[in-house]
């Protein structure tokens, strides 16, 4: 059984209702490295919140495990592009925050046993430091004092830490200069080796994609104005293979070319 | 070329801050004493403007000599001793009372404004009633506040509360409503449940502004403490102000109403100090 599931998913917005995504059929396998590419506009960071749960598909469904999920949960880590770190938390307690609050709520953290998990979180917190090239001293500091690039190396360690079975990220390094968003790339693909979480990537950059996943979504809005569809279901070929990678990014600039509908910036 | 005076580039140095930012005080007393001095030359009487000799002595009697209503009717001396009989000090800890009790119940209309913002089926509730409620003006109430409670202190606080809180329930709910939507949807992706992201992720960034809105309506706190004060009240700073007034006794109202505007301030830069070393994260 796949671990996503997303059956004959439609979306619209607004009165009168503009459809978004129109019948998307997709399935996704435990493990799987998900990049999700397409213009601006054309429902990508819609599937995403379709998959999170925090907004409801007006026609088909989506199982994840075999169950549809009304609300977020654990079970699916998030990183968006901005806004992705608590602003009043320091790096540890933002990285921590998951298991402390899924594991002692709001009022048992006043128990003693508390005080004790909490030491061993921190220490799991500063070994997934170390993992993401920050320091110990990094940890203490708050979001605004770390750069765009330590921010989203933050944010991906806090959506790790609660293990979820699903990372979703939404343009999650678009706002990086290309020279950090190129670590970032070979970071998240290290740990998305080192965990097997499976990962849906949002990008609207064709390289960025072929770099990083195992396979490559295309939506596409149809011209009469009724949505999105998968336009391109792509499995990409293994880095030992870069002819069939370069083959693979030309025919997608192609596409991006004669019908615009991927925007391919080298990254 | 450096920027002239009246440049938008202009950087004023360390003396011109220190003399500009203190002019406008040092003329509004200059302006005052040349005012009373020429007033108390024509009529040695005048008691519309008094001179410092007769406001320091008013302010002496006021803050060292026994209330009238004290059981101890006479000075030892010794200002530790003294002060705590003085009708200033008597003043201050009624008004201070019912400042401090308005303050406390402002923080149920904190935690509304946060639940309106956050609950969809709060915030329907509520608002619309809040919204309505915020446009009564809350002076015309005090009469039925004091038909419906009495003169006691329960009107008077109900007054600063109907009349500051409908404000900071909206300001907490447009801060709740400010929330970016990504944080909320993270928090649950991380396990967190509603009232952990009601308290934990979102209370706690909106308090820095939350409390930057209730310093910015402590103005209208006192303006409705004063309202009530005058009123109907036997004992406080604005009950004070308004005997006074009754017998011309601007050596003691001029002191007082600085006396006011000194606490203000104090509290001011109380809850900004406060603000600061509870938040270090946040920058105005």
């Amino acid at each position: 059984m796949p671990l996503i599931e997303i059956d004959h998913v439609s979306m619209s917005y607004g009165a009168p209702p503009r459809t978004v995504l129109n019948g998307i059929d997709l399935s996704i396998e435990e493990g799987e490295f998900v990049c999700v590419l397409g213009q601006t506009g054309c429902g990508k960071s819609t599937l995403l919140r379709l998959l999170l749960g925090s907004e409801q598909p007006v026609d088909g469904r989506i199982l994840i495990d075999g169950r549809e999920h009304r609300r977020p949960d654990r079970s699916r880590g998030y990183v968006p592009q901005k806004y992705s770190l608590f602003p009043d938390k320091t790096v540890l307690d933002n990285i921590t925050f998951g298991p402390e609050v899924s594991e002692f709520g709001l009022w048992r953290r006043w128990m003693p046993e508390f005080r004790k998990r909490r030491r061993e979180l921190r220490r799991e917190a500063l070994d997934y430091l170390r993992r993401i090239g920050l320091s110990e001293a990094d940890g203490s500091k708050y979001p605004d004092q770390l750069s765009g690039g330590m921010q989203q190396r933050v944010a991906i360690a806090q959506a790790l830490m609660s293990e979820p079975r699903i990372l979703l990220m939404d343009e999650a390094f678009s706002a990086l200069d290309p020279g950090t968003r190129k670590e970032m790339q070979r970071l998240i693909r290290s740990l998305w080796q080192a965990t097997g979480t499976t990962i849906l990537f949002v990008t609207h950059n064709t390289h960025e994609a072929l770099r990083m996943g195992t396979r490559v979504i295309v939506l596409a809005a149809s011209s009469g104005g009724e949505g999105s569809r998968v336009m391109l279901d792509l499995r990409v070929p293994d880095s030992r293979y870069p002819d069939q990678i370069a083959e693979l990014a030309e025919r997608l600039e192609t596409i991006s070319e004669t019908s615009s509908l991927v925007e391919a910036a080298p990254a | 070329m450096s920027a002239g005076v009246l440049s938008v580039h202009a950087k004023p140095n360390r003396a011109a801050t220190l003399i500009l930012s203190w002019a406008l005080f040092a003329c509004g007393i200059a302006l005052y004493f040349y005012v009373s001095h020429a007033r108390h030359r024509d009529n040695p009487e005048d008691r519309v403007m008094p001179t410092i000799e007769q406001m320091a002595r008013g302010m002496y009697s006021a803050a060292l000599h026994p209330a009238e209503d004290d059981e101890v009717q006479t000075e030892t001396g010794n200002f530790w001793q003294d002060f705590p009989h003085s009708m200033l000090w008597k003043d201050t800890k009624a008004s201070s009372r019912r400042f401090l009790y308005s303050m406390l119940l402002l923080i149920p209309a904190v935690l509304l404004g946060l639940h309106m913002g956050l609950f969809p089926y709060v915030g329907v509730f509520f608002l619309r009633f809040i919204l309505f409620f915020d446009k009564i003006v809350a002076l015309s109430l005090l009469p039925i506040l004091f038909i419906a409670f009495g003169i006691d202190e329960l009107s008077k606080i109900m007054l600063i509360v109907i009349g500051v809180a409908p404000t900071v329930i909206l300001d907490t709910f447009n801060l709740t409503r400010g929330v970016p939507p990504e944080q909320i949807v993270k928090a649950f992706t991380l396990g967190a449940g509603d009232f952990d992201v009601a308290y934990r992720v979102v209370l706690k960034q909106i308090l820095p502004r939350v409390l930057n809105s209730i310093r910015l309506n402590l103005k209208a706190v006192m303006l409705f403490l004063f309202a009530g004060e005058m009123i109907a009240s036997t004992d406080g700073l604005a009950y004070r102000i308004a005997l006074l007034r009754r017998h011309m006794g601007m050596d003691v109202i001029v002191p007082y109403v600085l006396w006011v505007a000194l606490l203000l301030f104090v509290v001011d830069w109380g809850m900004r100090f406060a603000n600061r070393k509870l938040h270090p994260w946040f920058h105005e």
